[in-house]
């Protein structure tokens, strides 16, 4: 029961990732050009979907905190520069991309374009270095709690972050390729080639720098399996590029998805049955089933929220069926 | 510094807010369902016209509700590790039930709905709207199962130092549940009618354009807060018999179950100060006055005959100046009911100082800074386009635009996608 929950929490990170990570991609690449009716069509091809996206990551947090209670104590307050910076993320572009539209004047637009950038980034970065914490293991003590923040701070920590951020650009301007009307978007795909190219560089240098991580190496359960969901992401960014090439934009958009699903994937099977991992004290590891609400509330989670699952992912999916196939004009213009 | 007096103010810092919010939200969809259902019935623009127009400050409001739960629901996490650690067993159930059944849906059905305007059938479009009240009010309910959970913990055993779930319809008829979420959905019915009547007076008064459009809103708004106000009482009073039966130090500590209580407290906690600060009843005195005087709405609804209301102009005037009123009450009357449980995060139960995240004073105090700076900016700006967005009027609101028609706020040359 604790891995079907577990399975649950990977999905809707992941699922967030993949989707919150074009809107991310499409705030970095606000900072392309001055010309303002670009920056408008480029938020609205995002139009329908972007509150749907976001709330992939606070069911995430809700499965996190119904199912994973200490886990998620811990983890955020292990983490609490980095998930602090990704929150402030989250909440610039949720309200920068509601709120740009709103007022009249073209330098009230610009600086909330501005905002928007400035909290992808953030969202990103913050997320990787969540991402790699994990990875590299937590001061977890025996009385439970994670101390201090220093931990944090390291190359590899670092260098995901940065990974991170480039692939959501990456995964934000293949996003665009498919949304903008179609002489716009090929214009754009070149530099979405550059920076698929671009992202692939940055996973190699943090798979590397991982590598030779001494916390890495030990924090790593199944460093095999690590090193082969990282090759399969750099061959998806791969595919993503060569796709762009020949102008099959759906599949290096699927592609670009998957690449950024990945993470989420790898950090969970490297680290299993492990979800914490102690960097001071082996015995204080905690395992996902030690980290898991105890049975009753997880077979009420499952009474309640499963049988409702089929409809939540059904109404995401009559969103996309909707507004399906490329910008054209036919819903209003909002954010 | 103090890490836990730190954390205490950002959450109250950071709900205060999302507070003020959600409460227009709930009010307001709540009659925009009345107005799109008219419109799809009726065929009349008039309901269009206001669908949009009403529409356009309940989209606008909706953010800071979103920013604000979000940093909630990341605060449980970040600043209070030791709730998840011993009763996340049962407190975290409601919560995410919330988060997946409700404001995940929510959230989607919305976002069609914004962008759905001239492209979806009115009924798909208005069964949306439909959608995101309802699951609106889901909302309100688990939050208000979780944090009456809180008030009284019930259904639970504790194993190891941790509670665990026993029963989980103990949670649903918890005493501190029924009466306070029809006190909070009746006062965010109020916030919203008020809402409404205020800005359509203040349009009538300027003798704006769109006098018929106004003088519709007005009459929904008054009339909805006026039956509101009673429900806020009724509901209001109702609360003090079964809240002060579970929670005898909230509102008055004289009383000899108090002290057994707090003599119970003692033998089991060690001693302490298990008396709430006196500032939660002073609030709640000043909220009831407040109460009281929005009763008086009573008076105003025979003038609404031959627009009496209106044409006498001063009941404009208060309505205007009653708008206020209500956004105080709702922060007074949460301060009751949070402050009430001190010392307590879940009440007998959990301790504060024993539930606050072993973070460094310094790293607290960047946080509360940090996002009360944020989150305060944030609601400034959104209030400051709320009422300009509220002044300009219903001749074009951006929300549910035809996609022909060149946007009147955008002076750019270019076509759109160009």
């Amino acid at each position: 029961m604790e891995l079907a929950w577990y399975a649950l929490l990977g999905l809707f990170f992941a699922g967030y990732l993949v989707l919150g990570g074009y809107d991310y991609g499409v705030g970095l690449l606000l900072a392309r050009g001055a010309d303002a009716a670009r920056r408008r069509a480029a938020l609205n091809a995002v139009g329908p979907y972007f509150l749907g996206n976001e709330v992939w990551l606070v069911a995430a947090v809700g499965i996190l905190f119904g199912a994973f209670p200490v886990l998620e104590g811990e983890l955020l307050a292990g983490c609490y520069p980095a998930a602090l910076g990704a929150l402030t993320g989250v909440i610039l572009v949720t309200a920068g991309v509601q709120l740009r539209s709103r007022p009249d004047s073209r330098w009230a637009r610009a600086g909330w374009d501005r905002v928007i950038m400035v909290g992808s980034l953030l969202a990103a970065l913050g997320w990787g270095v969540v991402l790699a914490a994990l990875l590299q293991g937590v001061p977890l003590h025996v009385d439970g709690h994670v101390a201090g923040v220093t931990h944090l701070f390291t190359p590899f920590a670092a260098a995901t972050g940065l990974a991170l951020v480039a692939l959501v650009a990456a995964h934000g301007a293949a996003f665009l390729t498919l949304r903008l009307p179609a002489a716009e978007a090929d214009r754009l795909r070149p530099l979405a080639r550059r920076l698929v190219a671009a992202a692939v560089a940055a996973i190699a240098v943090a798979a590397v720098v991982g590598l030779l991580s001494d916390r890495v190496r030990a924090a790593a359960q199944r460093p095999a399996v690590g090193v082969l969901l990282a090759i399969l992401l750099v061959a998806a960014l791969l595919v993503a590029r060569a796709a762009l090439g020949r102008g099959r934009v759906g599949v290096a958009f699927a592609a670009t998805a998957t690449a950024l699903a990945l993470p989420v994937v790898l950090v969970g099977a490297t680290l299993w049955p492990y979800v914490l991992v102690s960097t001071v004290e082996p015995g204080a590891s905690l395992t996902v089933a030690d980290a898991a609400a105890s049975a009753p509330t997880l077979r009420l989670l499952g009474w309640l929220a499963v049988p409702l699952l089929p409809a939540l992912l059904g109404f995401q999916a009559m969103c996309w069926w909707i507004f399906r196939g490329r910008t054209d004009g036919r819903a209003p213009v909002y954010w | 510094m103090d890490t836990l007096l730190l954390a205490r103010l950002q959450f109250a810092a950071t709900a205060s807010v999302h507070f003020l919010f959600v409460a227009v939200t709930l009010g307001l969809v709540t009659l925009l369902v009345g107005l799109q259902t008219a419109w799809v019935l009726t065929g009349n623009p008039r309901y269009e016209r206001l669908t949009r127009f009403w529409g356009q400050l309940y989209v606008i409001n909706y953010v800071l509700g979103i920013a604000t739960g979000i940093v909630m629901e990341f605060q449980f996490g970040l600043n209070w590790s030791g709730l998840s650690r011993y009763v996340g067993n049962v407190f975290g159930a409601p919560l995410a039930i919330e988060t997946l059944v409700a404001f995940f849906l929510e959230s989607t059905f919305l976002g069609m709905w914004i962008f759905g305007w001239h492209r979806l059938r009115r009924g798909v479009h208005l069964a949306l709207l439909y959608g995101v009240a309802l699951t609106a009010y889901a909302s309100a309910f688990w939050i208000m199962v979780a944090n009456s959970w809180l008030q009284n913990p019930v259904g639970y055993e504790v194993r190891g130092g941790v509670a665990h779930l026993t029963d989980f319809s103990a949670l649903l008829t918890n005493p501190a549940l029924w009466m306070a979420l029809g006190h909070v959905v009746s006062a965010a019915l109020l916030t919203g009618g008020l809402l409404m009547a205020a800005v359509s007076a203040w349009h009538l008064n300027r003798r704006t354009t769109d006098h018929a459009l106004f003088r519709t809103s007005l009459r929904i708004g008054v009339v909805t807060a006026t039956l509101a106000i009673t429900f806020v009482q009724g509901f209001g009073f109702a609360q003090f018999g079964p809240v002060g039966a579970v929670q005898p130090t909230k509102f008055d500590s004289d009383n000899p179950d108090a002290d057994a209580l707090i003599a119970d407290w003692t033998a089991r906690f060690g001693p302490g100060d298990y008396l709430p600060p006196v500032p939660a009843n002073v609030g709640l005195g000043f909220m009831i006055l407040i109460g009281f005087g929005l009763g008086l709405l009573w008076l105003l609804l025979p003038l609404l005959w031959r627009d009496w209301i209106i044409r006498l102009r001063f009941p404009l005037w208060l309505l205007m100046l009653a708008l206020p009123l209500p956004f105080v009450a709702l922060i007074l009357g949460w301060i009751a009911r949070e402050v009430g449980r001190q010392p307590w995060v879940a009440y007998g139960l959990l301790p504060v100082d024993q539930a606050v995240s072993p973070i460094s004073p310094w790293l607290m105090a960047t946080s509360l800074t940090g996002f009360t700076l944020l989150l305060g900016a944030l609601a400034v700006t959104n209030w400051v386009l709320l009422a300009r967005h509220a002044a300009r009027g219903a001749a074009d609101p951006a929300l549910g635009r035809p996609p022909a028609q060149p946007p009147a706020d955008d002076s750019r040359p270019e076509p759109a996608f160009a």
